[in-house]
């Protein structure tokens, strides 16, 4: 693939999942996954781990072939294509740099394979360690870089073979926090400047949602939504997408009356107003969840009023989390440091909170992140 | 706690000194230059058992056939074992238990019978196919070789594969390797160490081994089966020395090895520049392990031509004196004292045989050493009862 | 069948055609051509006649019991105690030896695994090895350089006075014991420190934090853990010592014959081909059973050996 004379205009970098199920035995590991990754984004499979994503991922890169449907990439169908052969490159959880080689060594990997003259590959190698902004450092061992070196040396090489997709699985994991986020820029860096479609996969939601212009999130194997960050973050269309995507408040209740686009609900705590999530219609008395996350939750009355007790809080500079009980349910609530001339509730004090309609969601029960 | 460590810390050395016990007892005897192997009494310090090992004949032709040998298989059970390794990896778990048995067997199937079931099967198919040439010693020998050998180097490989990452070959191919190209510049590169310490050990293996070859060899030998032979059949302090020669060449790879292995562990550890003996460019240079192993092999040739130039000649010579002198005074004590029992005899009609007596006096007055000595200068010796006192005992405490 | 098929795709895929080919052909090499058939072969040649080689094929040339009836019966119809005693005794001199190996090393496959660190081990290993190294020749020699008449220690016993005759070890096999029991520990050792060196050290520390005393800690702690490596090294050991040839024949008294001896002197002295095939049926097949007897008392499997 280092097609240098590749017409000017950008090849088609889309990927089509076109009804894809991965099954190992009876387990269905990946469940009728059907979207499209377009060419040039940045797009993030999102999930806890086990959901699946390792597996679509190594089906997309072609180490796997789909039990059900087809894997299409540029228009072009991948089944029998090996990994070798298709237009992507993946790189690893552990990043599988060869320990053996050079660093230079490593990223010329892919054109020595293609038989490119020696001088050629470490000419280019040189670019890319330019690229990557570590210039220079070609003769060292791999086992001489530090984690984030690493780390963008494995960019470097999978960059070499000049590929229209980009997979990348988990790749900042192994890193400790601080480099993680510096990461998360540079990584969206490298792809706006290559321009090649970048497909990520995370456990993490701020990754997710700070770096891709679109998500997928990913619940047993199912594809639950797809969309911009800010969508799944404000119009979650299942209650896992809810519960598994940022903090969130969930009350149990059942449908008074739908109208269009908003129902009311009758919970413990009174009868609230929202939205109601992913266009679904429901018949009174109908279970459903009201999702409405803490920083929703306004001080004072007005839309969707109740009282609730403060029970515990937490600072943390710009925000503080409080802790309220109102009805059986214990509700979290993010207020904004309102420094020195503001003043903070105390624990036992009675809160007057509040929603508005458009901010909360009403989502059918289902099962939610276990980890909310 | 304190007397647990105590106690192994004993036991350990009481364990290895069982260990080396025999072996250093075995390269001392090879200095000395009593005929039959032995510390004690020490005679002279002699280097011409070294001589007298690389003029036998038998053993260095053998040599040259266990070279031969060792190089067929070698070349043969390192690649069965790799491909056993790689095939273990890649079968569903219940027929890999199968077949790490079936391939694990012939290395505790007594050696015996593997080297009786290759001639059968050879000569079978050579009578059968007509195909003669296949039935000799060379190519029966590393046949019925390779069926265990091959086994080791496949263990060897199962550790180191174990530790290959096989994301790396995923790597390789999602680059766009081959399948091939990942093999060769991914797997086997990885597997190099092993393939090298693998060759090593079938090399030794098939060099050490007797319960086959002594019958797939058929009418040639190998080292170890003229070694065998030679040990059956009389000993001299000459196989004493061969030991020292190995057991040299097996210290000189040790310790070249731990410095290989100390200055690999440095460098992996960032050691190499915090440590004193790196900062310094001598003693650095003296610590890499090809320094070392040349210093080792230059002290071994400095030791041996000083070695060869030693001349035990004069004191063997008048150890040999000496032992005829004590054998003259001994001759003469018992002639006196058989005299003196036949004058005795005379009186007393009835009586053991004189032999007999002679004899069990003699047993108990002569020094052990003595009758341990088959190749004294017995031929001399006028008496009778010396003849028969070598023929008897010597055997029976030899043998 | 199927999964060979399988197992050969997914070679092919991974490592290329090369390899799987390679792989393929060197395994089935190896399993059948020098694994099964030669055993076939032999076991054939049990059941013939011992015919001069013009009448090899002729009407005389049939499947017979003869060679095993004579394993088992003298020609005058009595039963071959002579044979079968040395069989027996080949067997539990194997089990002495193997015993023996046993207890010698697990205090140092313990001591490797859970006491010595840095230095100390890496010396041990090296201690361990350096002796397997020399030939099996000469270690047996080395037996009988310190057992001779004159070896050290006849010399050091008469030196003390514990005896004043030179005592024949040899003769008494005390020397073939040794030597049997020297040749194999590194292959006794190894499997146990493998089976040891799992367990977490911790576990000794807890259970002796707990009162209990040393021996208690090793039966009820460390044994179970190392039960695995104990068998596997005992099933090497006892193999390789029923089948040992070399040291019984250096290091054995005239009076006594190891199994193996009369196997080599039924071939390479008689000659004679279908009995010492016979024979050697007969010792594999024992050994076999015994072992894996052992094995099933023990619950432990083959897959357990060479690890
Ligand atoms: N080769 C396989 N055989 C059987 N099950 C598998 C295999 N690979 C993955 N799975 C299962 O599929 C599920 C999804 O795994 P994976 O895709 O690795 O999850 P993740 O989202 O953490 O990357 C897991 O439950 C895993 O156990
Ligand atoms: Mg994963």
């Amino acid at each position: 693939m280092p097609d240098t004379s590749r017409p000017d205009q950008t090849p088609d970098r889309s990927v089509l999942l076109d009804h894809v199920s991965i099954r190992f035995g009876n387990f269905t590991a990946v469940d009728n996954a059907n979207l499209k990754i377009n060419s040039g984004e940045f797009f993030s499979f999102l999930g806890p781990s086990g959901c699946g994503k390792t597996t679509l991922l190594r089906c997309i890169s072609g180490f796997s072939e789909p039990t059900e449907g087809k894997v299409l990439i540029g228009g072009k169908d991948m089944a029998g294509v090996g990994p070798n052969k298709r237009p992507t490159a993946l790189i690893f959880q552990h990043l599988a740099l060869f320990p053996l080689m050079s660093v230079a060594d490593n990223i010329a990997f892919p054109l020595e394979v293609r038989g490119v003259s020696k001088k050629e590959r470490r000419k280019r190698a040189d670019e890319l360690l330019e690229m990557i902004a570590l210039p220079g450092i070609g003769d060292k061992k791999v086992s001489e870089l530090s984690g984030g070196q690493k780390q963008r040396v494995a960019i470097a090489r999978a960059l070499a073979v000049e590929p229209d997709i980009l997979l990348l699985d988990e790749p900042l994991s192994a890193l400790d926090l601080k480099l993680r986020q510096h990461m998360r820029t540079e990584l969206r860096a490298i792809q706006k400047q290559v321009g090649v479609t970048f497909i990520y996969i995370t456990h993490d939601q701020g990754e997710a949602l700070t770096m891709s212009d679109r998500v997928a999130v990913m619940s047993k194997g199912v594809i639950e939504q797809v969309g911009e960050p800010d969508r799944i973050y404000n119009r979650p269309r299942s209650a896992f997408v809810a519960s598994f995507v940022g903090e969130n408040n969930a009350l149990q209740g059942v449908i008074k009356v739908q109208s269009g686009e908003t129902a009311a609900l009758d919970t413990p705590m009174g009868t609230f107003e929202a939205r109601v999530g992913g266009g679904r219609k429901y018949k009174a008395g109908d279970k459903a969840l009201l999702f409405v996350r803490p920083e929703q939750l306004v001080p004072g009355a007005g839309d969707n009023a109740f009282e609730a007790t403060l029970t515990r809080q937490e600072f943390e500079g710009a925000t503080n989390h409080v802790f309220a009980k109102a009805g059986d349910s214990e509700l979290r609530v993010s207020m904004v440091n309102a420094g020195l001339a503001g003043s903070l509730p105390a624990a036992g004090e009675t809160l007057s909170l509040g929603f508005a309609p458009m901010n909360a969601t009403i989502l059918p029960v289902a099962d939610m992140a276990s980890d909310t | 706690m304190n007397r647990n460590t105590l106690f192994g810390g004993a036991y350990a050395v009481a364990f290895f000194s069982f260990l080396f016990g025999p072996l250093v007892i075995m390269v001392i005897t090879a200095f000395n230059s009593s005929k039959f192997p032995r510390v004690v009494p020490w005679e002279c310090f002699t280097t011409g058992w070294f001589g007298e090992l690389f003029g036998n004949q038998r053993l260095m032709d053998g040599l040259l056939n266990s070279v031969i040998i060792g190089a067929g298989v070698v070349a043969l059970a390192v690649p069965i074992g790799l491909a056993g390794a790689l095939a273990l990896s890649e079968l569903p778990s219940k027929l890999r238990a199968t077949l790490y048995t079936v391939l694990i067997l012939p290395i505790l199937i007594p050696g015996v019978v593997l080297g009786i079931s290759t001639i059968v099967l050879w000569g079978q198919i050579s009578r059968g196919f007509g195909a003669g040439g296949l039935y000799n010693g060379y190519f029966l020998t590393i046949v019925g070789q390779i069926t265990f050998i091959s086994a080791y180097a496949m263990l060897v490989f199962i550790a180191r594969l174990q530790r290959f990452d096989a994301t790396q070959t995923e790597a390789a191919l999602d680059l766009g390797a081959t399948p091939g190209q990942a093999f060769r510049k991914i797997l086997l590169p990885f597997m190099a160490p092993a393939i090298g310490s693998a060759a090593f050990i079938t090399l030794l293996a098939s060099f050490e081994n007797y319960n086959t070859t002594v019958f797939t060899v058929l009418s040639e030998s190998t080292f170890t089966t003229a070694l065998a032979s030679k040990v059956r059949h009389g000993t001299d302090p000459s196989l004493s020395a061969l030991a020292v020669i190995i057991i040299t060449i097996t210290l000189v790879g040790a310790l070249t090895n731990e410095a290989y292995q100390r200055r690999k562990e440095a460098e992996m550890g960032g050691r190499a520049s915090r440590s004193p003996l790196y900062a310094n460019p001598v003693t650095r240079a003296l610590t890499h392990p090809g320094v070392v192993f040349a210093i080792l092999v230059g002290i071994i040739a400095v030791v041996s031509f000083a070695g060869s130039r030693h001349d035990s000649s004069m004191c063997e010579a008048a150890v040999l004196q000496e032992k005829l002198d004590r054998q003259e005074e001994l001759r003469a004590a018992q002639k006196a004292r058989i005299e003196a029992e036949q004058k005795q005899q005379s009186t007393l009609p009835k009586s053991n045989s004189a032999f007999g007596g002679a004899f069990g006096g003699l047993g108990g007055a002569t020094p052990a050493p003595e009758s341990a000595e088959p190749a004294a200068p017995k031929p001399e010796s006028p008496s009778a009862f010396g003849g028969a006192f070598g023929g008897i005992t010597a055997p029976k405490l030899e043998e | 069948m199927k999964q060979l098929k399988l197992a050969y795709d997914t070679m092919l895929a991974k490592h290329g055609m090369g390899a799987a080919l390679f792989v393929a052909i060197a395994v089935t090499l190896w399993v059948v051509v020098f694994i099964t058939l030669p055993q076939l072969s032999m076991l054939d040649y049990s059941f013939r006649f011992n015919l001069p080689a013009d009448q090899i094929g002729t009407e005389a040339d049939h499947y017979t019991l003869d060679q095993y009836r004579s394993f088992f019966f003298n020609n005058d119809g009595s039963v071959n105690t002579l044979d079968l005693m040395i069989l027996l005794r080949t067997i539990v001199a194997a089990v002495i030896v193997t015993l023996i190996d046993v207890l010698i090393c697990y205090p140092i496959a313990y001591i490797l695994a859970h006491g010595a660190k840095g230095v100390a081990a890496r010396l041990m290993v090296i201690g361990l090895i350096i002796p397997y190294w020399i030939n099996e020749i000469l270690r047996a020699f080395a037996f009988r350089v310190l057992f001779g008449a004159t070896g050290v220690v006849n010399t050091v016993g008469m030196q003390i006075g514990l005896w004043d005759v030179p005592v024949d070890f040899i003769r008494a096999d005390v020397a073939l014991y040794f030597g049997l029991s020297y040749a194999y520990i590194l292959l006794m050792i190894f499997p146990m420190y493998n089976a040891i060196e799992a367990l977490d050290h911790t576990q000794v520390e807890a259970a002796r934090d707990m009162g209990a005393p040393l021996w208690r800690v090793h039966w009820r702690v460390v044994l179970p853990i190392a039960k695995p490596g104990i068998v596997s090294g005992a099933t090497m050991v006892f193999m390789l010592t029923a089948g040992a040839l070399a040291a019984p024949q250096i290091l054995g008294g005239p009076s006594s014959l190891w199994f193996t001896q009369v196997i080599y002197q039924w071939f390479n002295e008689s000659s004679n081909w279908p009995r010492g095939s016979a024979y050697a049926v007969v010792l594999l097949f024992t050994c076999i059973s015994f072992v894996l007897l052992t094995m099933r008392v023990f619950k432990v499997s083959v897959g357990e050996i060479g690890k």
